[in-house]
């Protein structure tokens, strides 16, 4: 069955290795991925670890249906505590190394001490084997994925790894598989690289036997076509997730120049549109039809014939609008150095505009910078500035510690200037005019994050009728719901709701695209039961699973709690407040969040989540999830 | 849990689905521009679009036509008196 899977305990320390069935009652407590990573990282990490001490661990998960006949069902969740922000690590991607690690039998890995040095872990039909990976040190993230297949003679392999900014412990190193899927944030391949962990290889022939698979089959070629039919998808299937891009610069919701204008003007050059006319072609990760990631070839300068995937959306704001910079070449040479490099696109880009603002004020001067002109829109340094970061060279070693440490290295004002919450940066998207997405970055569990909470939907001016459907389900909410994303009436339980829509299909390994993100009329609560049931036979209701979703979020709560999370944390940047938006459109434009109304969004969102005014899990909270006796160590 | 024979949400979801229209931004109108035009003016608000097809009877937004769309803000804000 797909619950047949193993748990392993791999201590890099002692090079010992140790495998246990999952009980089925962790699996109805947790389902899997972000889930149950979440009741492990609660569980193995002890309080004030050194995320990049040997005491922290390296979490590896695949979901309840990764590698199952869900559609688009690829994910893996990686987690640990977060070298960036100190407090909950969580980072998942697509790919096909999480089907692949289920189908060499294994569901979870717990990584813990450091090795000695360099090692990779070789995963094969039920077996895993700590090698030296002395030989692969100092190769990027493709280079490395090649070299394991060669030395292991199977070009089915699939490995996932860090590249060389994961080896220099930069605090937003990713984990990467294939060309560019990353398990991008908080750090996740800093923490490979303090415990001297290269990469992880599976390859596996284990069948995963599917509960009613002529049934399964049949309902997920109906979840295809409600997936596949949405304009959203169709438009994925043309411009990747680079099309949001037509609609956000367009009202003026970019984050340009770091934090200074909402709206990039006449830059033709990186429309998806025209990024598109470099394009090849498309590919897709595992059971999923919408093949939303693009496939190039650059075409000029130092990197002409690099062969790249991507770039995401987000790496034309790091790129593009945040940098200042308007030209496709450089969008596309800066996905393609951060997937080798093995980098937080976002954050990378984000700290590079962050710095390019202390250089136009004057807190960064060309001494700081080792004569590097970082100037707004200089194509040259930004690309430059990634090197620097990812070899930890010049100002790059600074800006390698991420928003915090940065700051407190920099001095001066520096720290007035970084767009961050909770030590961790946020997309290049600008949320003064729309506060249900600005209340979901102050309070998402793994800081400033358009993943964790983000009501996308609120921007499509849905009517309320149909907004009632979406948010009323499976918990009835009878409270305000506006079509006006400007309001600040109701939001709070659109960020609630999306939150615990995001932790189910986290838990699940099934990606966002394909459930209520960008898209209102996408599978959710109401689908996931039975796709669970004919894939794994395990029943549950859409109450279950949002209970489920809760427990897990809850559990994210406890830890950044436990590590050192105040109220006061939940917060926005000051400039949220005090500096309005100067473009866009009439609705967008002058805006800025009022601190009083926001003050109550936060409130009201505690309290729908039943926390205390500080934000603490109340007793009765924690006990109707069963989580008031944590730590229980069951696994 | 029986498969049930009533017609699921996926299938309701795909049977009510529409195409051929795009929503303005400024005004949120749904619009149904001529098939392959690359710009469209709302006829609600006098916002320009430019537009691409990403199927046939499928637009979507490009960007505004920026020029014409500044000067709409600049008006609409000089008569609400704002910046």
């Amino acid at each position: 069955m797909a619950l047949s899977r193993k748990i392993a305990y791999i201590d890099l320390t002692n090079r010992r290795v140790r495998t246990a069935p999952i009980p089925l009652e962790m699996r109805r407590r947790y389902l899997g991925g972000r889930g149950l990573d979440m009741y492990l990282l609660y569980n193995h990490v002890k309080p004030g670890a050194d995320p990049l001490g040997p005491d922290n661990v390296a979490l590896v998960s695949a979901g309840l249906l990764t590698g199952t006949l869900a559609s688009a069902s690829a994910r893996v969740h990686i987690a640990g505590k977060s070298p960036l922000t100190g407090l909950v690590g969580s980072a998942n991607m697509g790919g096909f190394f999480g089907p692949e690690m289920r189908l060499a039998g294994f569901d979870h890995l717990v990584i813990t001490g450091k090795a000695d040095g360099p090692v990779y872990l070789w995963i094969h039909d039920g077996e895993i084997e700590i090698r030296d990976a002395s030989h692969l040190w100092g190769h990027d993230a493709h280079q490395t994925q090649t070299l394991v297949r060669d030395e292991l003679g199977d070009d089915d392999i699939q490995v996932m790894t860090i590249g060389v900014a994961g080896e220099n412990l930069v605090r937003f190193a990713c984990v990467m598989t294939s060309l560019k899927n990353a398990a991008g944030r908080t750090g996740m391949g800093a923490l490979f690289g303090s415990k001297n962990l290269k990469a992880i290889a599976a390859r596996g022939r284990m069948d995963i036997k599917i509960a009613f698979p002529e049934e399964a089959l049949d309902y997920n070629k109906e979840i295809i076509t409600q997936v596949t039919s949405a304009k959203v998808s169709k438009t994925m299937q043309k411009l990747g997730t680079l099309f949001i891009w037509g609609t956000t610069n367009s009202t003026g919701l970019v984050r340009v120049r770091n934090f200074q204008s909402n709206q990039i003007p006449h830059a033709d050059d990186i429309e998806p549109e025209s990024i598109e006319e470099e394009m090849i072609g498309t590919a897709g990760c595992f059971g999923c039809q919408v093949h939303c990631r693009g496939r190039y070839f650059i075409k000029k300068g130092p990197y002409t014939g690099a062969y790249v995937e991507g770039p995401e959306y987000t790496s034309l704001g790091a790129f593009g609008a945040e940098v200042g910079c308007t030209t496709k070449q450089t969008v596309l040479v800066g996905n393609h150095l951060v997937n080798t490099y093995g980098l937080d696109t976002l954050e990378t880009g984000s700290m590079i505009a962050w710095a390019m603002e202390l250089f136009e004020k004057g807190i960064l001067t060309t001494k700081d910078t080792d004569g590097l002109d970082l100037r707004f829109g200089n194509d040259e340094a930004v690309i430059e500035a990634v090197h620097q970061i990812a070899q930890r060279r010049g100002i790059g070693d600074i800006l390698a510690e991420g928003p915090l440490k940065a700051a407190e290295k920099i001095g001066k004002d520096a720290i007035k200037y970084l767009i961050h919450v909770k030590g961790m940066s946020n997309l290049h998207s600008d949320e003064r005019p729309t506060p249900a997405l600005a209340l979901n970055i102050a309070t998402a569990s793994r800081g400033s994050d358009h993943l964790r909470s983000r009501p996308a939907i609120d921007l499509y001016h849905l009517p309320e009728k149909v907004l009632r459907k979406i948010f009323g389900n499976p918990v009835p909410y009878d409270g305000p719901l506006t079509s006006d994303y400007r309001d600040y009436e109701g939001k709070p339980w659109e960020v609630l709701w999306q939150e615990m829509c995001y932790e189910t299909v986290d838990c699940l390994g099934i990606c966002k695209y394909h459930t209520v993100f960008l898209g209102p009329n996408m599978p959710n609560f109401s689908e996931w039961p039975k796709l669970i049931y004919l894939n794994t036979g395990l029943e549950f209701t859409p109450k279950d699973l949002w209970d489920i979703a809760d427990r897990a979020y809850t559990m994210e709560r406890l830890f950044n709690l436990r590590e050192g999370l105040t109220k006061e944390m939940d917060w926005l940047p000051d400039r949220y407040f005090d500096e309005k938006t100067d473009r866009g459109l009439p609705v967008v434009r002058g805006k800025s969040i009022d601190r009083d109304k926001f003050r109550k969004m936060v409130d009201e969102y505690y309290k729908l989540h039943e926390w205390d005014e500080n934000g603490q899990p109340t007793e009765k909270k924690l006990k109707a999830l069963g989580l008031e006796n944590e730590p229980t160590h069951k696994l | 849990m029986s498969k049930t024979k009533e017609e699921s949400t996926a299938k309701k979801t795909v049977r009510g689905r529409t195409s051929g229209q795009f929503r303005c931004l400024n005004c949120f109108e749904r619009l149904t521009p001529p098939p392959g035009a690359k710009i469209f003016t709302c006829p609600n608000c006098g916002y320009a679009w430019r537009l691409s097809w990403f199927g046939p009877g499928e637009p979507r937004i490009r960007g505004p036509v920026w020029d014409v769309n500044e000067a709409q803000t600049q008006k609409s804000m000089a008569e609400k008196g704002g910046n």
